[in-house]
């Protein structure tokens, strides 16, 4: 599904170079659930955000379904994201002004789905997730589980292949944290590959594949 | 989508809601500023553009070349417009008419008195090719049915009032006398023009019948010498016929008709779009409008909708770091910049919407404190005409592109990435903007100050206009014309009778006073040695009583001798010097030639015969008693109730009413004559300070806007400070400074700018007030003294918070 080759990001720092990625490779293959683990500061996030194409690599070639995603034009890149990879936060980064209903709606509005469209489709997804009734709450209103419950339902809503979680559990209790792995279990059963960002053992074990980073380097 | 961004928006709104309000309030001020000024501006567009064809109509106006002076006419010579008519080519169309106003109308009935209309106006002699170049409807007859002797058309409303037809064509065939002498029969009823238009006339009496009439030698008949603004002369050209062309038509028919002529006069189209705004010429006493002013008015607009939308773009790249976090969510969510433009301008297009909304409210209010200077055509109906709709769909869009499109991309332009990690966004891009909203507070500012130091020039020109030593007396003086039209005789008898009143210092009658608005000038000539002098002066009637009481200063000589026509001449120090005398002792004894010469028997020291604008000018007064018209009463001092005038007005009154039974009682108090000549420069200065106080209100809601951001910004900062021993005053320095160094750079600025236009405003004076440095100073003054109360609104607040509290929510 995508393949990352010569992968290195740095700062410069006095004379020299602060490296957060060095010189890394990675291949994931579709249906995968990879958890990225590793020290603070070890580029667990940077190597998350760059295979998120939210940020750019200072050197390395990416290929996504055989797509080198750095050549592309912010267009196509733009086009590309939308249609295959759903993000879920640690801080849920839910939008504040807009309930349930419409953080989970807004996705599509970018993709220009249709109104009647978009109404089933969020139906659907505010029945699986079990939150119809919390449809017309504000995330303020929501208890942290809940917000990152809709976070996820939000990054799903559109269909992506690739589900890419920074920490989705850090700042939820054991019992939550619990109940979203399981939710991720389930839906890399259905096909959906994830690859998450974790410090807790536990909940790297859900996934299939671990993959350790040390100041920047897979060890 | 739309709804969705509009729904975003709105509790966006809702959630900084002091900020909203300063958004509505300055863009809704702007807008509704704008709107007023479109309508006024429109409408003044609007004159007579509906008539056909309007772009090849001219008035043919004249220009009579004084020796040091042209004089510009509205109207031609009477015989001009039947020779031109034959004799011009290119013209298709042409009508000669003449005014006929202040008429006697009755209507006379079989079996009672006639009904009686004095001082009627909008009377003209219409030829028979009025109607055809000029469009009206006709209700009752037909244009060509108006070509004979004694007839007439009334104008539908005209009509109405003499007559009681429920069906006003029954009106034709009815008498109508004009004046006691002249006759005329109603052959036609038009619909009045209910187009913006300033030809106002509603009744048309035939051509043929003042040619037949002694009316006729009124308006000098025959004479091509003779220029008055009662004939009146409009030309319809050929499709592409020009107008430089006919101009020189005109010339050469001078040549050919007007035998030694004594001032060369030359005849120019005016166009028929010129009419309203043209003041050299006026417009049937019309009220004109300045298209200058129109301009001003925009650009006042324009500005006061530059600060509305001034404050939207610094309230919100200020704000910028606090939307940071829901643009990097909808960025990962896949919006691209395109889409979140388009969010943004939207919601400043909402913002936009509900504050055009918000302004209506406030259109019927301007309408009325401006009333007397908007014209009352405009009302609040107009806002549902198409154009007007349309006007505002304009601005809407303007304003939102204006106001909202840099910060829609600066706000889009956030990347995900470093808003997600890093909440503290907003603080690293603050510097890197910062540059731009301190050059948008300084332009506010410096308009701002500017507005302030025009405003107090214009007040110090009035109050220098009004208060300056203009040569003689002007309070406790009352003026009363006497009707021209009655037997001179009865002015004497008046004149008794007022004698007699025992509240009046004294009287006496003469021609106009000192300073007057309206002048009668004539070509003088002084033979000194063999070297010739002329020049064109101003004349005015009076004798010595006059002169005590309007206190004037003689410098050598003696007043002119009462006489019934003009035997000695009186003139002023500008004139004596003007001929060369360097003492005015030397003037006297000398001659002056109008058409008989007569000699110099006094100087009069100089004083100002008409506004501050105009420069004291030659002047002769002569003591020609048939040319008194005016009575001048100087009243005995009031005690503290002014009761003592309000009986001598009530007494003037009723001695007025034994002598002139048909005629109103008019008084004027000659001070308030003279502070109207001022009358344009109330209303600028009215405007501007009303234009001062709004720029005035939006910078400083802006102002209040940015205190309140940066105060919230700098809440752990002024936490430590204060923990570390810093005093209120000196946590206020600090917060007041930054926007302190903005006013100074404004006031940096507005200084020369105002300096530049203020001189050239006071250029249309030749009287004028100084340009002292404490009018800059206090414009600056008052904006700082202003801005800092405003910032002490928030300094002070975020100054006196515990300490604590900031630190802990840290």
């Amino acid at each position: 599904m995508l393949q990352l080759r010569n992968i290195s990001k740095w700062y410069p720092a006095g004379g020299g170079r602060t490296y957060i990625l060095n010189n890394l490779d990675l291949d994931v293959s579709e249906g995968e659930f990879i958890s990225i683990m590793g020290p603070s500061g070890s580029g667990k996030s940077t190597l998350l955000h760059i295979i998120g194409m939210l940020d750019e690599p200072s050197e390395g070639k990416y290929l996504f379904f055989d797509e080198p995603v750095f050549e592309m034009k912010e267009k196509q890149r733009s086009k590309l994201f939308k249609q295959h990879i759903g993000f879920v936060f640690q801080q849920y980064h839910l939008i504040d002004e807009l309930n349930v209903y419409e953080n989970i709606e807004t996705p599509l509005i970018y993709q220009g789905v249709g109104g009647s469209e978009r109404k089933a489709m969020v139906a659907d997804m505010l029945d699986r997730f079990q939150i119809v009734g919390k449809k017309n709450l504000f995330p303020a209103q929501l208890s942290g589980g809940q917000q990152q419950l809709v976070g996820v339902a939000r990054a799903l809503i559109a269909k992506p292949k690739l589900l890419l979680a920074d920490e989705p559990t850090g700042n939820l209790n054991s019992k939550q944290g619990e109940s979203i792995m399981e939710l991720f279990r389930e839906l890399n059963k259905e096909g959906v590959s994830i690859i998450q960002v974790t410090h807790s053992e536990k909940n790297a074990s859900y996934g299939s594949r671990i993959i350790n980073l040390l100041d920047g380097r897979i060890v | 989508m739309i709804r969705n961004y509009f729904k975003t928006a709105f509790r966006s709104f809702l959630r900084h809601k002091v900020f909203t309000a300063i958004n509505l309030l300055g863009l809704s001020v702007g807008i509704s500023a704008s709107l007023v000024i479109y309508l006024i501006v429109h409408y003044e567009l609007s004159f007579d553009k509906f008539e056909k064809d309007g772009d090849r109509i001219y008035r043919v106006v004249s220009i009579m070349q004084f020796p040091d002076q042209p004089f510009k006419n509205s109207g031609v010579p009477a015989p001009l417009p039947a020779v031109a008519r034959n004799e011009v080519p290119g013209l298709e169309d042409a009508s000669h008419f003449i005014l006929y106003d202040n008429a006697k109308v009755a209507i006379p009935s079989t079996n009672a008195a006639p009904k009686i209309y004095k001082k009627q106006d909008n009377i003209i002699f219409a030829d028979d090719h009025y109607f055809s170049l000029f469009s009206y409807q006709w209700i009752a007859g037909t244009p060509s049915s108006f070509t004979q002797l004694h007839q007439v058309v009334l104008s539908e409303s005209r009509a109405r009032t003499y007559f009681p037809f429920d069906d006003i064509s029954q009106a034709i065939g009815e008498r109508i006398i004009y004046d006691d002498s002249i006759e005329a029969t109603v052959v036609g009823v038009v619909k009045d023009l209910d187009e913006i238009t300033d030809f106002s006339f509603k009744e048309f009496i035939s051509f043929a019948t003042l040619i037949n009439s002694n009316l006729k030698n009124n308006y000098g008949w025959e004479e091509w010498g003779s220029v008055g603004s009662a004939s009146q002369f409009f030309v319809k050209l050929k499709p592409g016929a020009s107008t430089s062309q006919i101009e020189n038509h005109f010339v050469s028919l001078r040549a050919k008709y007007v035998k030694d002529e004594f001032l060369t006069t030359d005849h120019l189209l005016q166009p028929l779009s010129d009419l309203h705004f043209n003041a050299d010429y006026g417009n049937y006493n019309q009220k004109q409008a300045d298209k200058s002013v129109l301009y001003g008015l925009l650009a006042v607009a324009a500005f006061l909708l530059l600060l509305g939308c001034i404050n939207f773009i610094n309230l919100n790249t200020a704000q910028a770091s606090q939307r940071a976090k829901e643009i990097g969510i909808r960025k990962t969510m896949g919006g691209s910049k395109r889409q979140l433009i388009f969010q943004f301008l939207s919601e400043t297009f909402l913002l936009a919407f509900i504050s055009t909304l918000l302004s209506l409210l406030f259109i019927p209010w301007l309408l009325k404190i401006f009333s007397d200077f908007i014209p009352s055509a405009i009302n609040f109906n107009m806002i549902v005409e198409p154009h007007v709709i349309i006007f505002l769909l304009v601005l809407l869009v303007v304003v939102t592109l204006l106001a909202g499109f840099y910060p829609a991309m600066v706000l889009s332009g956030f990347q995900p990435v470093t808003v997600l990690k890093n909440q503290t966004l907003g603080n690293n891009t603050k510097t890197r903007k910062a540059w731009l909203r301190k050059s948008l507070t300084v332009t506010q500012f410096a308009g701002a100050q500017f507005f302030i130091i025009a405003t107090i020039l214009v007040s110090k020109q009035i109050h220098y206009s009004v208060n300056k030593d203009i040569g003689f007396r002007k309070d406790a003086i009352v003026n009363i014309g006497a009707p021209f039209s009655k037997d001179p005789g009865l002015r004497t008898v008046l004149m008794e009778k007022l004698k007699a009143i025992p509240e009046i210092e004294s009287v006496t009658l003469a021609g106009t006073p000192p300073a007057y608005t309206g002048s009668s000038s004539q070509t003088m000539s002084f033979e000194n040695g063999d070297k010739k002098i002329e020049t064109t002066v101003e004349f005015k009637n009076a004798d010595e009583d006059y002169f005590k009481l309007y206190n004037m200063k003689l410098l050598a000589g003696r007043f002119p001798r009462s006489s019934d026509t003009t035997i000695e001449y009186l003139i002023n120090e500008n004139y004596a010097r003007f001929l060369g005398f360097e003492h005015p002792e030397d003037a006297i004894g000398k001659m002056l030639t109008h058409n008989h010469p007569f000699p110099i028997v006094g100087v009069l020291k100089d004083f100002n015969s008409k506004s501050m604008r105009t420069p004291i000018a030659p002047l002769i007064y002569t003591s020609a008693a048939r040319n008194y018209s005016s009575f001048h009463i100087l009243l005995k001092p009031h005690g503290d109730d002014g009761a003592l005038w309000q009986t001598a007005i009530s007494k003037m009154r009723n001695s007025w009413n034994e002598v002139y039974t048909e005629d109103d009682f008019e008084y004027r108090f000659y001070d308030q004559t003279i502070a109207s000549f001022y009358e344009n420069e109330k209303n600028i200065s009215r405007l501007l300070s009303w234009a001062t106080a709004l720029a005035i209100l939006i910078s400083c809601l802006g102002l209040l806007g940015l205190a309140i951001y940066t105060t919230n910004q700098r809440t752990k900062e002024i936490g430590v400070r204060k923990v570390l021993g810093a005093t209120v005053q000196q946590i206020v320095m600090l917060l007041s400074m930054d926007f302190i160094q903005l006013i100074a750079w404004a006031f940096l600025i507005a200084v020369p700018l105002a300096w530049w236009a203020m001189n050239k405003w006071l250029d249309n004076f030749a009287y004028r007030t100084t340009l002292d440095w404490w009018v800059f100073l206090s414009g600056g003054s008052i904006m700082l003294l202003i801005a800092l109360t405003i910032l002490c609104l928030r300094t002070l607040r975020a100054a006196n918070a515990n300490p604590v509290r900031a630190l802990r929510s840290e």
